[in-house]
């Protein structure tokens, strides 16, 4: 064993030079300008483009301002404003659409019905194929004050029509119905391959054990779940603080602020009002919290395993 | 999978403590279906519409549909050239991401060496940079190399999300293999190449079945990085479809009509290969 | 009248043709030295682009030049435009919308019509008289500090479109003159059985920083900024316009703040509400039988009064040479703008579905009378304030202020006041880093 342990890690370079090589230039060289114009003010209509560096490396005869981007945007009101919603909308949405995928996985775990099993995975693979941009357009069509679909039928229960769009918190809901309708067949299908992984003969001796099917859960199937969940975590916390296409059709971060997620506010301050400076400072404190949550994900929950 | 068919007796013996099991599983399932079908259906429907009767108040659940929405759409932009870029620009990315991804996951997977963690965890980092930084120092790079308005340059671009992706689930697959065959492997004089190659992908088809699927509909429906850097001839699907959104008009049936064009062939592409996906989608991290 | 106009379109005609024969200007001469250039620019899916992009074919048959043109949502135009010109991108033309006219000349993005006549003198087409478009809108949309860029190319007033037949059953057989008519008369009578008097677009975003906020600003008298620059929302004018908007809101359709251009044309078009004010450019989409029910009672006219008189929305875009461009392209993208905007053009572009900013062309009585919209709109661009929206760098950033805290005025979730003072504070914020106040910066809007 450890001979082959040693010929395999020379090996290992050249297994991952190659995708290493290749994201390193292609991730690592943008990521370090927008590193650099973050310490600069750096205003796209006042800055001149002065050739490039090695024919790659663009130079702009931005100023210099140091730290002074991360030290605005610590006391910008609205940056911490739209960052909290962005947690809020996290820390709303993502508990749903693990526990409604959990659900969904158990059910379709559960044997009897297999056609119609079969059916819904198949019905599952819609929503999350669906082009981000259209997810916001659907949603617009669903949700329109007028002849939205929503609204017949809220009418028709409720005898009356709700302002979806147009009112604050209502957008935010509308918004995260959208998300949850496009995500939550994501988790169920993670999950669902999490628990096909748990062997048969594990579960069957359980359920010989106990006829509650949140033991088996607890005791049987949730060590093989957590790696999904995590993964989950991981990938929908990344996917949520950088959400754009939805939310900026939708409702484009209105009425008032009511929907602008912080993906929202660093594209208005950097596409609208052309701080790029500013926007790539905001944007690599929003990168470091994601690594902060994904590395709390994977420390605190696999530590239960 | 394999399980279902052969636990069918066992589990109903054991569910008993819920009177009418079948009939709860059944109307769940069916309302999960209509849930993930339902505004898809309503898209296709509002593209079959025409413009009074998809404004009407009281929504039209029978009308005589048309296809003169999609006509309009496609005459008024080059929706079939958006749909070929989009798709050579999917397919190429996906299939380099597994190229690139692939060796990597079964490195990470197989080998042990300093820093594995750090480096899986560096991969996937990848995943998280947000294209609206991003897509300023692209643009200016692409405009220095000559590669705006090309499909190379997204192709490149999409490899930063989709490499992590391939890592990710395709390691955790390697890794269900048991060592026993690579030691076999070797004792019979493959090479570790050669390991991979022969003996390791195989194993794995529905990781990289399931990846390749990922792969294909992240970069189907990437919008923010498409419409900065591509004008026209390079245009992406996605980028047609927000085209209507001028604020100015908002002809329903058309951005509809498109939205369906654009939508369906991903997924159809993903319900042929549906049944991988179970198999695969096993997501683990490194311990 | 008529007769007079005709006669003097006739002779208009006829110098056109001595000229021709005289044969000393022609495209196609002036184009020979640049046959084979490409050309790019931005274009975005409305009506004056469509026009001019079936008029096209012509223009590259006689002259050799490709125009390479990308059509955008409107919404991603400037982001793309200012991307392109500061890191020496591709476009050869700058499509300038009225508000970017400083950004784009401050920023040295495009060439004035000076320096391209000392550069290029046979490229000019001696009958192309600039003084022929209307003062305002060259005045608003091309000129920048006393210096001419580019000739207007897709132009807008805004008016009010409003159903006669729902004004008629409520008693009224023309549609107000002032704002405070529409609100105290005719409002309460037109809001009743689920139908509303009024739509104001004013969706979050440029519809509600110009298309609501500041319509209800400037006929009150108020403005955004003083003669110092310094906020002047507080003002008693500007408090009034905005306490009248806020009036207003019991007569609109409820959900107003989400209702961007195209829900108030459908609001109107579909006979829920009896008056919008819109850009002028959408009467083709309310005179289209396939988009609107209200086509037999459709009536135009001026935006109403206000207490400081008519102050109509004004909006529309230039054309533009861009610094960036080579020569050849630089020649051959004012072959394009010079064409596309030319007294010869204009005619066959207005009956493609372009809106002119020329006034020779609306003194054909025929397009006046084919084209209701024209007459109210070549009234409203007899006066108006060319800064309706300040046309400095700065104001992309100002109009996400506005539109941001205008919404949340709409939806109470903040007063008239503190949204007002809210604004000023973060308005003066801008300009005070843009150096407006230390007198670093000339104070032009």
């Amino acid at each position: 064993m450890p001979t082959a342990k040693k010929s395999y890690s020379t090996g290992a370079f050249w297994f991952v030079a190659p995708a290493m090589i290749v994201l390193l230039v292609v991730g690592i060289i943008p990521l370090l300008f927008a590193l650099w114009t973050s310490f600069q003010q750096f205003i796209l209509p006042k800055v001149h483009f002065k050739g490039a560096f090695a024919g790659i490396w663009p130079i702009f005869d931005a100023p210099f301002v140091w730290l002074s981007n991360y030290r605005d945007l610590l006391f910008d009101e609205s940056f911490r404003d739209a960052l909290g919603r962005s947690f809020l909308f996290l820390i709303i949405n993502l508990p749903i659409q693990v526990i409604l995928g959990l659900i969904i996985a158990l059910l379709l775990h559960r044997p009897g019905h297999e056609w119609l099993k079969n059916v819904t995975r198949i019905a599952l693979v819609i929503p999350m194929a669906t082009t981000f941009a259209v997810v916001g357009l659907i949603g617009r069509l669903l949700f329109n004050g007028d002849f939205g679909i929503n609204n017949y039928f809220w009418n028709l229960f409720f005898g009356h029509k709700m302002e979806w769009l147009a009112d604050p918190n209502l957008a935010f809901v509308s918004i995260s119905i959208m998300d949850c309708w496009q995500w939550t067949p994501f988790c169920a299908l993670v999950l669902f391959s999490s628990l096909t992984m748990v062997p048969i003969e594990i579960e069957e001796a359980a359920k010989l054990e106990t006829d509650r099917w949140w033991h088996i859960l607890r005791k049987v199937q949730l060590p093989f779940l957590l790696p999904g969940i995590t993964a989950i975590l991981i990938l929908r916390t990344a996917d949520i603080l950088k959400m754009f296409d939805v939310v900026f059709i939708m409702t484009r971060g209105g009425p008032g602020a009511a929907t602008e997620l912080i993906s929202i506010y660093i594209q208005r301050i950097g596409f609208r009002s052309f701080e790029q400076g500013m926007a790539s400072a905001q944007a690599i404190v929003l990168l470091i919290i994601t690594i902060i949550l994904s590395r709390l994900y994977i420390r605190f929950i696999y530590r239960e395993v | 999978m394999k399980s279902e068919n052969s636990t069918p007796k066992v589990n109903n013996e054991h569910l008993r403590y819920r009177p009418k099991p079948n009939i709860g599983h059944l109307l769940v399932l069916l309302l999960i279906i209509v849930f993930c079908v339902f505004p898809f259906y309503w898209m296709i429907a509002t593209s079959l519409k025409n413009q009074q009767d998809i404004l009407s108040p009281t929504p039209k659940f029978l009308f005589s549909p048309t296809l003169e929405n999609y006509q309009r759409a496609v005459s008024k932009f080059d929706v079939a050239l958006s749909l070929e870029n989009s798709l050579i620009v999917a397919v190429t990315t996906t299939l380099l991401s597994l190229l690139l991804g692939t060796p990597a996951a079964y490195a990470i997977a197989r080998f042990e060496f300093k820093g594995k963690k750090d480096l899986w965890f560096w991969f996937i980092t990848n995943r998280m940079l947000s294209p609206i930084v991003l897509a300023l120092p692209f643009f200016i790079l692409a405009r220095n190399l000559k590669l705006l308005d090309s499909q190379v340059v997204l192709i490149l671009i999409y490899l930063t999300f989709n490499v992590p992706i391939v890592i990710w689930i395709c390691a955790d697959q390697f890794r269900n293999i048991p060592k026993e065959l690579d030691e076999a492997a070797t004792l019979e004089g493959y090479n570790s190449f050669s390991i991979f190659w022969r003996i390791g992908l195989p194993l794995v088809a529905p990781g990289i079945a399931v990846s390749a699927i990922f792969s294909f509909i992240f970069s189907w429906n990437e919008l923010l990085y498409a419409l900065v850097l591509t004008r026209k001839y390079a245009q992406t699907a996605p980028v047609v479809a927000t085209s209507f959104m001028s604020g100015y008009e908002l002809p329903w049936g058309q951005i509809m009509a498109t939205g369906t064009m654009i939508a369906l062939p991903v997924i159809i592409f993903s319900i042929i290969v549906s049944r991988q996906l179970v198999g695969g989608l096993t997501m683990g991290a490194i311990k | 009248m008529i007769r007079l106009i005709r006669r003097l379109a006739l002779s208009a005609t006829c110098l056109a043709l001595t000229a021709g024969i005289a044969g000393a200007w022609t495209l196609e001469e002036a184009a020979k030295p640049y046959k084979g250039t490409q050309i790019s620019v931005i274009f975005l899916d409305r009506p004056g682009y469509r026009a001019i992009m079936k008029m096209l074919p012509d223009f590259e048959k006689r002259t050799g030049i490709k125009v390479n043109y990308e059509i955008v949502p409107y919404e991603s135009t400037l982001e793309k435009e200012v991307r392109d010109f500061s890191s020496n991108g591709d476009l050869t033309v700058a499509l300038v919308d009225l508000v970017w006219i400083g950004t784009f000349a401050d920023s040295d993005y495009i060439v004035s019509i000076d320096d391209l006549k000392k550069q290029f003198p046979n490229i000019f087409d001696p009958n192309y008289e600039l003084s022929d478009f209307f003062p305002l809108l060259l005045n608003a949309f091309g000129t920048w500090n006393g210096t001419v860029y580019g000739p207007p190319f897709d132009n807008y007033s805004g008016l009010l479109f409003y159903n006669k037949k729902m004004l008629k059953d409520a008693g009224f057989d023309k549609p107000p003159d002032t704002w405070d008519d529409l609100l105290k008369v005719f409002a309460p009578k037109l809001t009743q059985n689920g139908k509303f008097a009024y739509a104001l677009q004013s969706r979050r975003g440029e519809t509600q920083s110009c298309d609501s906020f500041m319509r209800f600003i400037w006929p009150w008298g108020g403005s955004l900024l003083d003669a110092k620059f310094k906020s002047n929302l507080l003002s008693q004018q500007s408090q009034e316009g905005l306490n009248f908007r806020q009036q207003l809101i019991k007569y609109m359709p409820p959900g107003i703040v989400d209702f961007d251009h195209i829900e108030a044309v459908n609001a109107l078009a579909q006979g829920q509400v009896a008056m919008i004010t819109e850009w002028s450019a959408f009467y083709s989409t309310l005179a289209d039988p396939k988009s609107s029910k209200i086509v037999d009672d459709l009536g135009v006219a001026p935006e109403p009064k206000g207490p400081a008189g008519r102050k109509p929305a004004l909006g529309g875009f230039s054309l533009a040479v861009a610094k960036q461009a080579n020569d050849n392209q630089k020649a051959a993208s004012w072959l394009f703008i010079q064409w596309a905007t030319s007294k010869d053009t204009a005619k066959e572009y207005v009956e493609n579905g372009g809106v002119s900013g020329r006034q020779s062309t609306y003194k054909d009585p025929e397009l006046v009378k084919k084209y209701p919209f024209i007459e109210p709109m070549v009234e409203s661009w007899q006066q108006g304030v060319p800064e309706f929206r300040p046309r400095f760098a700065e104001w992309p950033q100002l109009s996400e202020i506005v539109a941001e805290v205008g919404t949340n005025m709409m939806i109470g979730s903040t007063s008239i006041k503190q949204g007002s003072e809210e604004i000023g504070k973060r308005v003066e914020d801008v300009l005070s880093k843009a150096g407006y106040y230390d007198g670093k910066k000339k104070l032009a809007q």
